[in-house]
C-alpha cells in the first residue's frame, strides 16, 4: 500500500476535506451562480433547521414528522423481525421448509419494496398501515437471510459435541443452534434497519400525510430547498444513529464471542 | 556483475530512540554469482536484511548497495522470491512469469523464447495456462522462481521460499534449486530459519541471533562442499549423512543456540 | 438437486392453484384487492396493446431499463476511479473519508425531492439519484477491495517494476474486482429501487409509472403486472452483471472450484 500518514496529518486532511466541501458549497450558494432558491447556503438550511424544530410545516414541527416516522419504521422493523428472523431460523435448521420457501423468496426478492407501494396503500391506505408494509418489505429479506445462515451454517463439530454429550435436541436448539446463530441474526438486523428506513423515507415521499419524507414533498411542491436540505439532514442523523446503535450491539457481541481481531 | 555490500547497517522500527531495534551493525559483502544463506530465529531481522536489499524497507542507518549503488526502491534487476509466492492470482502461469519482462520492454519474440525456456527448465511447459489456484503450493512456488530467474537478475533474493510447503516438497524443491543455481550461477541471498537447509543450498551461511539482529559468524561452506564433492550425490539426503555436512549443521546450531541461552541467562 | 427443483417446482404450482382457487374459484379476495390470473392477463394485453399510463410496456420497459443501465454505468465509471484512488492514497483516502461519512448517511431515496427541484421530472433528475445510489456502494467496495490486496502480491508488483498504468490496471483493478463486483451487485439493486421510487414520486413513462397510475385507478391487475415487470428487469440485469463477473473473476472461481 501507499505510504503509511501519521494520525495528526490524517485528521488535518480530512479536516480539510471537510472544509473544502463545505467552503466550495457555500461559496457556490453565495456567489450568485446558482439562484439560492435551488442551492442555499449551510446556513441557510441550518437556519431553517432550527426554525422548523419549533415550527410547524405541513402540519406539524420537525421533531413532530421525525416522530411519526419514527413510530412508523419501528412497527415495521418489529415486525419484520418476529417473522423474519423465526422463519429463518427454521428455514435453517428443516430442510423441507427451505425446500418449499426460498423459490418463493428468491422470486419476490428482486421485488425492489417500494414497489410495494400501490397494493400497500390499497390494502392499508396511506396512514399508518400502507408505510409499514413498505418498511417491513424492505426490512424482512435481511431478516430472514441472515438468521437463515447463521443457522444453516453452525459448526457441525458443536452439535456433534451437543449430541455427544447426549443433549436432547430441543436443548441443542436452545443452547447451541440459537447462540451461534445470534452474531448472524444482529447483522442481518443491521443490514434491514437500514433499508427499512431507508424504505419508510421513499413511501413517505409517495404515499403519506404525516413524517419526514411527507415534509420534504411539501418542500419541494413549495420550492423551499431549504425545507428539503434540512429534511435530508434529518434522515441521515436518524439512520446514522440506528446504524451505529446496532453496530455497538453487533460489535458486544462479536467480541464476547471473540470474533473481533 | 551482482556484488551486494552491506555497510554499517541498522534498523529502527518506529521513533529513533524508543523503536524497536530490529538490526544493528550488518556488515556483510556478497560476492558476485556467490549463494549467501541468513540463518536465524523468526524476528532476527533476516527478513528485514532481505527486504532492503529489495528496496522494499530502507535502513535507518549505514547503507546497502549492489554494486556499489545504494538503493532506493524496488526494481527488477533484483528478483524477490517470496515465502507466500505472492503470485498475481487473476493471471495465468505464462502471464505471472511475463510481466517483469514486459516492464522491462523485451521484445515480444525474445519474451516467447525466455518463457518457453524457463518453463522447460522448471518442468512447468504444461500448467503455462492454469492459474495459481489451481496449483499446489510446490508448484506455485516454482513458478515464483520461474518468474524471478526469467529476468536474469543481478541478484535473487530469496525469503524463506519453501517455508510455507509441506516437507516432502521442500526437499524435491531444495534439490532443484541446487541443479538450478549450480548449472546458472547467481548472486543470490536466501534467507530460512532452517539451518539443514542453509548448509546444502548455500556456499557461505551468516548466523544471526535474535533481535537485536547482528551477525554473529560467517562460516564458509562452499570450501567444504568442494573438498567432499557433495554435489556428486543426487539426494539430499545421502548429502545429510555425510559426516563434513553433520559437523557444520551441529556447529551452526551450536552457535544459533549459545546466544540463546547467554540471553536467558 | 432433483429434490429441491421438484419441491421448488410443486410450491409455485400450489401457489398458482391457491391464487386461482382464493380469487376466481371460491372468491375468498375480493377483486379489488388482488387480481385474479385472469385480470392479471388482460392487464398485460391491455399495457402491452393499447398501451396504459402514456404509453405501451415496451416504452415503460425501455425507459427505465436504459435510466438504470446509463445511471449505473456513470456510476461505475465515477465511482470505481474514486474508490481505487482512496484505496491507493492514503492521503485521498484521509481527504475524502469525511465527506462520505457526513454524505453516506442520507438515503438514495431521500435525494429525490432534491433532484426533482433541481432537475425536474424528465430524465434528468432520475439519472441523479441513480447515479447517487449506485455510486456510494462502488466506490466502497472498491476502496475495500484495493484494501483486500495481499500485501506480498503488491510487493512482487514493485519488485518487477511495474509502470504505474499497468500497476493499476493489472494489479489494482483485478486485485479489487471481486468486492467491487459485490459493491457492483449492491449499486444495481439499489438503482432498482431508487429508479421504481423515482418514477412513483413522478415521471412520464417507465415501470414506476403504471404502478403510480394503476394505484390511482385502482387497478390491481396493472399493478401485479408493473410488479413482475420490475421483478423480471431487476432478476435479469443481475443475471447480466453476474454473467459479467463469472466472465471478470474465471482465475477466483478456479480458485473456489480447486478448493472444493
Amino acid at each position: 500500500m501507499n505510504k503509511q500518514i501519521s494520525l495528526a496529518h490524517s485528521v488535518g486532511l480530512g479536516f480539510l476535506g471537510l472544509a473544502c466541501f463545505i467552503g466550495l458549497w457555500h461559496g457556490l450558494a453565495t456567489s450568485g451562480l446558482v439562484p439560492a432558491v435551488f442551492l442555499p447556503s449551510p446556513v441557510d438550511v441550518y437556519d431553517r433547521f432550527s426554525t422548523l424544530l419549533e415550527r410547524r410545516f405541513a402540519g406539524a414541527t420537525l421533531p413532530g414528522h421525525l416522530a411519526a416516522s419514527f413510530q412508523r419504521f419501528a412497527y415495521g422493523f418489529v415486525l419484520a423481525a418476529l417473522i423474519g428472523i423465526p422463519l429463518g431460523l427454521l428455514m435453517g435448521w428443516y430442510q423441507v421448509l427451505d425446500e418449499i420457501v426460498s423459490p418463493l423468496f428468491d422470486a419476490l426478492r428482486f421485488v425492489a419494496p417500494i414497489a410495494w407501494v400501490p397494493f400497500a396503500a390499497l390494502w392499508f391506505g396511506t396512514g399508518i398501515g400502507g408505510p409499514i408494509m413498505i418498511i417491513f418489505a424492505g426490512a424482512f429479506p435481511p431478516c430472514v437471510i441472515n438468521a437463515y445462515r447463521g443457522a444453516k451454517f453452525v459448526d457441525p463439530r458443536l452439535i456433534e459435541a451437543a449430541n455427544m454429550l447426549g443433549t436432547p435436541s430441543h436443548r441443542v436448539i436452545r443452547e447451541v443452534l440459537l447462540p451461534s446463530s445470534v452474531p448472524s441474526i444482529i447483522s442481518g438486523l443491521r443490514v434491514s434497519a437500514g433499508l427499512g428506513w431507508q424504505s419508510l423515507v421513499g413511501a413517505e415521499l409517495i404515499v403519506a400525510s404525516a413524517g419526514v419524507g411527507y415534509m420534504m414533498v411539501q418542500g419541494q411542491a413549495n420550492v423551499s430547498t431549504t425545507t428539503v436540505m434540512a429534511g435530508m439532514v434529518a434522515i441521515g442523523l436518524v439512520g446514522l444513529a440506528l446504524d451505529s446503535a446496532l453496530r455497538l450491539i453487533e460489535r458486544i457481541i462479536q467480541r464476547r464471542r471473540g470474533l473481533d481481531q | 556483475m551482482g556484488v551486494i555490500q552491506f555497510q554499517d547497517v541498522g534498523k529502527i522500527f518506529g521513533p529513533k530512540t524508543s523503536g524497536f531495534k530490529a538490526l544493528q551493525d550488518i556488515n556483510l559483502e556478497i560476492r558476485d554469482k556467490e549463494f549467501v544463506a541468513i540463518v536465524g530465529p523468526s524476528g532476527c531481522g533476516k527478513t528485514t536484511c532481505l527486504r532492503m536489499v529489495a528496496g522494499l524497507d530502507n535502513p535507518t542507518a549505514g547503507v546497502v548497495s549492489v554494486d556499489g549503488t545504494p538503493i532506493k526502491r524496488p526494481g527488477p534487476d533484483r528478483a524477490v522470491v517470496f515465502q507466500q509466492f505472492a503470485l498475481f492470482p487473476w493471471k495465468t502461469v505464462y502471464d505471472n512469469i511475463d510481466v517483469g519482462l514486459r516492464n522491462l520492454n523485451v521484445a515480444r519474440r525474445e519474451r516467447e523464447a525466455r518463457i518457453a525456456d524457463i518453463l522447460n527448465l522448471m518442468n512447468l511447459t504444461q500448467y503455462a495456462g492454469h492459474f495459481p489456484h489451481q496449483l499446489s503450493g510446490g508448484m506455485q512456488q516454482r513458478v515464483a522462481i520461474a518468474r524471478a530467474y526469467v529476468l536474469d537478475p543481478d541478484v535473487l533474493l530469496m525469503d524463506e521460499p519453501f517455508g510455507a510447503l509441506d516437507a516432502q516438497t521442500r526437499v524435491v524443491m531444495q534439490e532443484e534449486l541446487v541443479r538450478l543455481a549450480r548449472k546458472n550461477p547467481r548472486t543470490v541471498l536466501f534467507i530460512t530459519h532452517a539451518v539443514e537447509e542453509a548448509v546444502y543450498l548455500a556456499d557461505r551461511v551468516a548466523i544471526m541471533p535474535r533481535a537485536p539482529g547482528r551477525i554473529k559468524e560467517v562460516r564458509d561452506i562452499a570450501a567444504i562442499r568442494n573438498a567432499e564433492n557433495w554435489d556428486s550425490h543426487e539426494k539430499i539426503e545421502d548429502v545429510m549423512d555425510l559426516e563434513s555436512f553433520v559437523h557444520l549443521r551441529t556447529h551452526i546450531w551450536r552457535s544459533l543456540r549459545e546466544e540463546k541461552a547467554a540471553q536467558h541467562a | 438437486m432433483p429434490r429441491r427443483v421438484l419441491i421448488g417446482f410443486v410450491t409455485i404450482l400450489v401457489v398458482c392453484i391457491l391464487w386461482y382457487g382464493m380469487t376466481t374459484g371460491l372468491g375468498i379476495i375480493p377483486s379489488g384487492r388482488f387480481p385474479s390470473p385472469a385480470e392479471t392477463w388482460s392487464a398485460l394485453i391491455h399495457v402491452s396493446g393499447r398501451g396504459y399510463g402514456g404509453g405501451d410496456l415496451a416504452i415503460h420497459v425501455y425507459t427505465s431499463l436504459r435510466l438504470v443501465v446509463l445511471g449505473f454505468l456513470f456510476a461505475i465509471a465515477t465511482g470505481v476511479p474514486l474508490g481505487l484512488l482512496m484505496g491507493w492514497s492514503r492521503r485521498a483516502e484521509a481527504f475524502i473519508n469525511p465527506i462520505f461519512l457526513i454524505i453516506r448517511p442520507i438515503p438514495p431515496l431521500a435525494w429525490i425531492p432534491l433532484a426533482i427541484l433541481w432537475l425536474g421530472l424528465g430524465d434528468a433528475a432520475k439519472m441523479m439519484v441513480i447515479w447517487f445510489s449506485a455510486f456510494v456502494p462502488s466506490v466502497i467496495n472498491t476502496y475495500a477491495g484495493v484494501r483486500n490486496i495481499d500485501r506480498p502480491v503488491l510487493e512482487a508488483a514493485y519488485m518487477l517494476g511495474m509502470p504505474k498504468a499497468r500497476f493499476v490496471t493489472e494489479v489494482l483493478v483485478p486485485g479489487a474486482s471481486p468486492m467491487m463486483f459485490t459493491g457492483l451487485r449492491l449499486s444495481l439493486q439499489a438503482s432498482w429501487t431508487t429508479l421504481v421510487a423515482a418514477e412513483l414520486v413522478g415521471a412520464f413513462y417507465g415501470i414506476g409509472r403504471v404502478l403510480n397510475v394503476a394505484q390511482q385507478d385502482l387497478y390491481p391487475g396493472m399493478i401485479l403486472v408493473g410488479m413482475i415487470a420490475v421483478a423480471i428487469l431487476g432478476w435479469s440485469t443481475t443475471k447480466a452483471l453476474g454473467m459479467a463477473e463469472q466472465r471478470a473473476l474465471r482465475w477466483n472461481t478456479a480458485a473456489l472450484a480447486a478448493r472444493g
